[in-house]
């Protein structure tokens, strides 16, 4: 039984192979480059190519990486886009601190951070797609 | 119609859950029925369920990620510490049998003779048969490790070719240590000998095999040209549960096989 499983693995790989030879060589390399391995160039599809293709352009449409922190003062407060009229901040007031100040931040007035003290505004969005 | 703002993945409703749930209670009642009323129909009716949700289960997996593209990186990192933490637990699983094994075999009772292996065993040679186990499961990691680099490369051909040695040898280990099973002059009854020698290298030939299909399904999966040079965490998964299993043996063999004998 051991040895017809085997035969049976051999035959599809066998198979693999002869596709990867040469009357499926062209096949398979047209569709993948060089050794007839896809690059996620060739194949990423949906959210994941999006976020690829984004990248690339140095886009971030989907939030991946943390926001950029503005001046924080009163004339440069940072701006925290909402699809709702609040939404929940973290301040991490000085870099490498380990406490996140969260708090919800409304929509209107600039508010402040209770710890540190930096500036924050509301931008409510409608969901643009 | 509103689309998200994040790059995680939202699952769709799916029934594998609660069938996973259902199967687990059939099999488990199923063993019971089976150790204590001598009937099969219960656990039959489970291990199908049981087979059934896991193939559909991880079926859409593959949907969701290859076909469908949810599978962006930081999902990816979220599957990575999923495989990780549930390793993990398996490391734990074994540390138990492991336990058991020294806690017997380093204070043998006189009811044993006072010596450990036990009066009246005789144990395997773990020169002949188990040392040639040892080194099949390690050449397999060296194999896999092989199949991966060339998927890396783009290599079609040496991951094919190297995945399927890997998982030979991993039928390889199971037929040779199936065929040790009979060839022991003892048997799980056999005392506490018997029973920590039989449960832990019992699961973890049980691993070998759960770990060999997994490869079988990275196997067919490169067939059908699913992985990326990139992106291909299944196959790392995979690779990781196969070493995992390995180290799990190189434990197994020097401790019960090599000092308990």
């Amino acid at each position: 039984m051991a040895s017809r499983l085997l035969c049976r693995a051999g035959e599809l790989a066998a198979q693999a192979l002869r596709a990867s030879g040469p009357r499926g060589a062209a096949a398979v390399r047209s569709m993948a480059s060089g050794g007839g391995v896809p690059t996620d160039e060739e194949q990423a599809t949906g959210l994941e190519r999006e976020v690829l293709m984004a990248a690339r352009k140095g886009l971030d449409p989907y939030n991946i990486l943390p926001p950029k922190g503005a001046s924080g003062t009163r004339e440069d407060p940072n701006l925290v886009p909402s699809i709702t009229n609040k939404r929940i901040v973290g301040c991490i007031c000085e870099e490498d601190n380990s406490t996140v100040i969260w708090f919800w931040l409304h929509k209107g007035d600039i508010q402040r951070c209770p710890n540190c003290g930096a500036h924050y505004k509301l931008v409510p969005h409608q969901l643009a797609h | 119609m509103t689309h998200q703002t994040h790059a995680y993945h939202m699952v769709n409703p799916s029934p594998w859950p609660l069938t996973g749930a259902l199967s687990a209670l059939l099999m488990t009642s199923g063993l019971t029925m089976w150790f204590h009323f001598n009937s099969g129909t219960l656990l039959t009716l489970g291990l199908l369920t049981n087979s059934l949700t896991m193939y559909q289960w991880w079926r859409d997996v593959v949907r969701e990620s290859t076909f469908q593209g949810h599978h962006t990186a930081v999902v990816q990192t979220g599957l990575r510490y999923g495989m990780i933490l549930f390793i993990m637990s398996e490391v734990f699983f074994f540390a138990g049998f492991f336990w058991a094994f020294y806690h017997s075999s380093l204070a043998p009772t006189p009811n044993l003779g006072g010596y450990w292996p036990p009066a009246g065993i005789n144990p395997l040679n773990p020169m002949e048969v188990p040392l040639l186990n040892t080194l099949v499961l390690l050449a397999s990691g060296v194999s896999i490790t092989w199949a991966h680099h060339s998927l890396m490369e783009g290599n079609r051909k040496h991951s094919l070719q190297a995945l399927l040695i890997t998982i030979s040898l991993g039928i390889y280990f199971t037929l040779l240590q199936t065929s040790e099973y009979f060839e022991a002059s003892f048997t799980i009854s056999d005392g506490i000998y018997g029973s920590t020698f039989f449960v832990a290298t019992g699961f973890h030939g049980l691993h070998v095999m759960i770990g060999s299909t997994f490869l079988t399904i990275c196997f067919l999966r490169q067939l059908k040209f699913h992985f990326t040079s990139k992106h291909h965490f299944g196959f790392e998964a995979a690779a990781w549960y196969w070493h995992f299993v390995d180290v799990v043996w190189l434990f197994l063999y020097i401790s019960i096989y090599w000092w308990g004998s």
